[in-house]
């Protein structure tokens, strides 16, 4: 809200057709660009310059603008959302950089993320993690009070803290070995802070982990990136939780001898 | 004047008419459900709900959303809280309280009946969250913490931080994803819905979008629920996400279903001030910012010194000076108004363009700076992103910004438009805010709607309605198919010079300069003069590059922004039409000292439009409220 | 159980295990090595303590040969699927406050130089030449004289401090992450943690480092 001076900076974006055609950088010039603006408004402008040229605009998701829908995220110079801390790239505003920076805008990279089109990348791979058993079964209509069973305020401060999760997957992004293993620990980690929780812990962890697996997300290395490119700032203490849950789970688990859940 | 408007409102007294009800209602068979498929579009709070509810009770169910997924559907923006009558605080409340401050709030234009089921059923949204493991705020035993809203005396919000939205959006999501795993459910991401289909009268499926590959899918259901939230992008400014449109209760009304009380929008108070021409969205702070920060202006005008360095009494605290008994929380329609009344008086607090103080000063001085980081602290910091200023240090600065739509498709009481079979649920439909929305109340309703009243009122559709077999190989279907891509060619092959933000930004200028926060018939006539011709601008003149088969995210806001437009007229013939004030519909010549003055002989009614084809004018139909449980009165905060 | 071990949680299970042998080993090796500092018998005696004891002896390289077989067959297995699930960078990656610490960015090649000088350390030691010497009337080998020929060259000490350097980084995020994989983390411990693997690392390198040190020193 200053009237502080506009800048130019060259973007170095990656163009890509669609999943099956490859890609590669093309450089853009954004003018004029206001520090007050948001990265993403700067990039509606380049976009404004694109199409009244009647070339292709940069396609890159994006929804809410207000860093909780999870839609945006792409990759400036490396990191995931950009350099600041605790952000998504919707709420990145231009003030963070400077008049002449190079900034090179790279989709999410992981197998498990292919890339729909520029800076567009397909991630239902989350939603299959969680569809894998990221839920507590309770039919609508058979819930006790909401007072019925205390939870303690720390344990609900827990439970929060990993279910802040926006599933945006800078996670993924910044990992070297594109682990998911944050994503999924802070879902098994919130729904274990909770005693509604409880009852399917280790069928949901089990679950969970095999889906992570198997949609060909890499193995935590403990590196800490995935943490610290978080805009919501999830815990690595979240992995530790769900890498000893999943071991009490492998080996406590008791068969199931009737896998119909019943409708 | 007709009598199309049947609303279904069962007899019997309030407190029993939903029991009542919900007994007299037929049953489908448990066996038989599953050879019932109902279509979902849009998977907010409300779809997701309901898919999950009825994916529990064995319909098949095909869920639609335009995102890539499910999650991140716009509910997941509301920050402060969801309503529910538990009385755990012990102060006072009770359901027939909440029915009373949601009728009151809504300024007596609300279906009493809908409330009462609406505040009915708060109670059980909050057991069902807490048993999806929705991690609430909790004090030291254990129990649920409650905080206070706007237009409410007693503490009746029930929150997750400033994440309220997003963590019931995630506890139905996940709910929803159980039963696509479950097989209940077939969920399809990435379609956004582009007609309905009518055969017999009936709603018997839709007409998609494959936004991935340009594909037009048909689907056939014997009901379908348009879940697709409210149209606050009419006026391209607002807090609502990119994606926001009333795209799909537009092809509905388009279908026969009536657009009631468009004119109702509801301005958020507490919302990022513009800050330039390139600024794409607004940005909302939770209402509950009200309960600890105090909003005033310098009583000085155009005074220029630095917040800090203007002395208290200097200041003018507006809102506790005109509302001492509610204070900084008045509701939403009162304190946004009070706000562009300081303004349009020479009291911005910025030099450039609107804007008033929250500030936090005397808070942290009471409770310092840990506890107000506490409550605040994700609000703060998202503050300081946008704006580069330290909230801590130096007071917000605010505006009001087009927030939610309380308009929307009218449904009788079993959630139903005028097109049998067609349901509309949440944001989407017009029943339960009536002119003005209490804060804490969207949540509410989406998923009141969503987990406790469709599944049932959708049920005693199926079973009372003899329902043929309908393929996607009959002739409606091919026809709405034909005229979708009729439709798109046709913008696809206008390829003008302007592109379809700098159309939509017109739009939205318009909208807001004479449809927005006040209204004169003066500025109303004006702007039904202006839309036409941007219209005309439209289709003559909109650029849409790239082509249809393939992911096409301009063709997608350019189909956006022409039923915008559509709708954008119609608000404004509303706004004509309803000659008196009411909640957020603000006409200037109705007012006594700045406060809202309604006119019950002539209003006390929903205003529901017909559609009668793109040549003719929509024709406004009426259904009289009555309110035999709230007495009429004059609604003061003061 | 066998899907445990398949997994990739598992597989940091066992890495954590085996790493976890060998960082006990080091340790113990690192503090009997120490006798150098008493004198050459001393040393000679405690090598022949050790080989004396052949349970203690076989016990101890069945543990360490299933612990390097393990860690470095599921470090291979761990690194090429990481590769295959994330594909080619073109932009940069994290830097910055958001990026990892090189420690652990680099495990995978500081591994494979531990590895290799655990070959030339075995293959030198080991199995290097046997001199004889007879300590309180007991004929044992002379490590101590081996030792001393070794640590006459420059060049070999030179590759032991950078191997030995690189061994303090791997074993610093390496039991720190034991910490992690096995779900010891408490938020409370995280930064003792941290510390403690720090302070365990240079403890284990700098003893290490100081042998030969002052071996080439005080000959």
């Amino acid at each position: 809200m200053s009237d502080t001076k506009k800048m130019n900076l060259t973007l170095r974006v990656w163009r890509q057709k669609g999943s099956q055609q490859s890609g590669s950088f093309k450089e853009y010039l954004a003018k004029d660009v206001s520090p007050d603006d948001s990265f993403l408004e700067m990039l509606d402008q380049v976009n404004e310059q694109l199409i009244s040229k009647g070339e292709d605009p940069i396609a890159f998701d994006h929804d809410c603008r207000e860093g909780i829908c999870g839609s945006c995220g792409f990759m400036i110079n490396g990191n995931a959302h950009g350099p600041q801390k605790s952000t998504t790239v919707c709420q990145l505003h231009m003030r963070q950089f400077s008049d002449g920076d190079v900034l090179n805008l790279e989709p999410w990279r992981a197998a498990a993320f292919p890339v729909i089109k520029d800076l567009m990348v397909d991630r239902s791979a989350f939603d299959r993690i969680i569809k894998s058993g990221g839920y507590i079964s309770v039919n609508t209509g058979n819930a006790p009070d909401g007072n019925a069973l205390p939870i303690p305020k720390v344990n609900a401060d827990e439970a929060f803290s990993s279910a802040a999760c926006i599933g945006c997957g800078a996670c993924v992004a910044s990992c070297k070995n594109a682990s998911a293993a944050l994503f999924t620990s802070a879902k098994v980690t919130h729904l274990l802070s909770v005693p509604q929780g409880q009852v399917e812990r280790e069928r949901r962890v089990l679950s969970m982990v095999e889906t992570m697996d198997a949609e060909g997300f890499g193995a935590c290395s403990s590196t800490g990136s995935c943490s610290a490119s978080c805009p919501k700032d999830i815990s690595l203490v979240n992995i530790a939780k769900m890498n000893k849950e999943y071991l009490k789970a492998a080996f406590n688990k008791k068969p199931e001898t009737n896998l119909e859940e019943g409708v | 004047m007709s009598n199309k408007l049947d609303s279904k409102i069962p007899s019997g007294s309030i407190d029993s008419k939903w029991k009542d009800h919900k007994f007299k209602m037929k049953l489908v068979n448990p066996a038989n459900k599953r050879k019932h498929s109902v279509i979902i579009i849009g998977t907010g709070l409300a779809g997701a709900s309901a898919a999950a509810s009825m994916g529990e009770l064995g319909y098949k169910v095909k869920a639609f959303c335009v995102h890539e997924s499910p999650r991140r559907a716009h509910s997941v923006a509301a920050q402060g809280g969801i309503n529910a009558a538990k009385n755990y605080q012990n102060d006072g409340d009770s359901i027939y309280r909440l029915f009373y401050d949601t009728v009151k709030g809504g300024d007596f234009r609300a279906r009493e009946a809908n409330v009462y089921r609406l505040a009915e059923v708060s109670t059980n949204i909050i057991d069902q969250c807490v048993a999806q493991g929705v991690p609430f705020a909790r004090d030291y035993g254990g129990l649920l913490a409650n905080r206070s809203f706007g237009g409410a005396q007693v503490s009746r919000t029930f929150y997750a931080r400033g994440q309220t939205g997003q963590q019931l959006l995630i506890g139905a999501y996940q709910a929803m994803m159980r039963q696509v795993d479950l097989g209940n459910v077939d969920l399809k991401t990435r379609r956004e819905m582009l007609d309905v289909v009518v055969v017999n009268g009936q709603a018997r499926g839709v007409i998609v979008r494959n936004l991935l590959t340009g594909e037009i899918e048909k689907h056939e259901a014997d009901a379908v629920i348009i879940a697709s939230g409210g149209y606050s992008n009419v006026f391209y400014l607002s807090t609502n996400a990119m994606a926001c449109a009333v795209t799909a209760a537009w092809k509905g009304h388009k279908r026969g279903a009536f657009f009631a009380n468009p004119c109702y929008t509801q301005i958020h108070p507490t919302c990022l001030p513009i800050h330039g021409s390139n600024q794409s969205k607004l940005t909302l702070m939770s209402e509950s910012l009200r309960n600890d920060g105090r909003v005033w202006v310098s009583k000085t005008k155009n005074d220029r010194r630095h917040p800090n360095e203007i002395p208290d009494a200097e200041r003018d605290y507006y809102l506790e000076r005109v509302y001492p008994s509610f204070g900084n929380l008045a509701p939403r329609d009162v304190a946004s108004r009070q706000a562009k009344f300081r303004c349009d008086e020479g009291h911005s607090v910025t030099p450039h363009g609107e804007a008033v103080f929250l500030d936090f000063r005397d808070a942290i001085q009471r409770l310092g700076e840990a506890k107000i980081a506490e409550r605040y602290g994700n609000l703060f910091q998202m503050y300081e992103k946008i704006s580069g200023e330290n909230p801590y240090k130096v007071p917000m600065k605010i505006y009001p910004a087009p927030h939610y739509t309380m308009g929307g498709l009218w449904v009788d009481y079993n959630l139903m438009s005028t097109v049998p079979g067609l349901f509309v649920a949440g944001e989407a439909n017009f029943s339960d805010h009536g002119a003005n929305r209490l804060g804490a109340s969207a949540l509410m309703q989406g998923l009141a709607d969503g987990y406790f009243v469709l599944p049932y009122t959708i049920g005693d559709y199926i079973a009372s309605n003899k329902l043929e077999k309908v393929t996607t190989d009959h002739d409606a279907f091919k026809e709405a198919k034909d005229a979708t891509e009729k439709e798109i060619h046709k913008i696809m092959n206008i390829k003008g010079d302007r592109t379809v933000d700098s159309i939509h930004k017109e739009l939205g200028r318009i909208m807001w300069d004479n449809c927005g926060m006040s209204r004169t018939e003066e500025s109303l006539k004006k702007a039904l003069q202006q839309i036409p011709k941007l219209k005309e601008e439209f289709w003559n003149n909109v650029r849409v590059p790239g082509a249809a088969n393939e992911i096409n995210p301009e063709l997608e806001k350019a189909g956006r922004v022409a039923d915008f437009i559509e709708l954008g007229e119609l608000m404004c013939r509303d706004a004509l039409e309803r000659d008196e004030s009411c909640g957020g519909h603000f006409r200037e010549e109705h007012q006594a000292d700045g406060e809202a003055v309604r006119n019950d002989e002539k209003f006390c009614h929903v205003a529901a439009w017909e559609w009668n084809g793109t040549s003719k004018a929509q024709t406004r139909h009426q259904e009289e409220l009555k309110f035999e449980n709230v007495k009429l009165a004059t609604r003061s905060y003061k | 159980m066998l899907n445990f071990f398949k997994s990739s949680v598992g597989k940091k299970y066992l890495m954590g295990l085996s790493g976890l042998v060998w960082a006990g080993f080091v340790a113990g090796h690192m503090a009997g090595n120490m006798t150098i500092f008493i004198s050459k018998e001393a040393y000679n005696a405690y090598g022949h303590a050790i080989v004396s004891n052949k349970l203690l002896l076989y016990g101890t390289e069945g543990a360490l040969i299933w612990a390097l077989i393990t860690h470095v067959v599921c470090a291979i297995s761990l690194s090429f699927s990481n590769k295959k699930s994330k594909g080619a960078v073109h932009g940069g990656s994290p830097n910055g406050s958001k990026g990892a610490n090189l420690g652990s960015t680099w495990m995978a090649i500081q591994g494979s130089v531990v590895l290799a000088f655990v070959i030339l350390h075995l293959a030198t030691f080991k199995y290097g030449t046997h001199y004889e010497t007879t300590v309180d009337g007991v004929v044992m080998r002379d490590l101590a004289k081996l030792m001393i020929e070794v640590f006459q060259q420059p060049g070999y000490i030179a590759w032991y401090v950078v191997s030995l350097i690189l061994l303090g980084i791997h074993l610093s995020h390496g039991v720190r992450s034991i910490f992690q994989s096995f779900g010891l983390l408490h938020p409370a411990y995280q930064p003792i943690i941290r510390k403690a693997a720090i302070g365990y690392s240079v403890v284990v390198a700098g003893g290490f480092l100081s042998q030969p040190i002052f071996v080439f020193l005080m000959n």
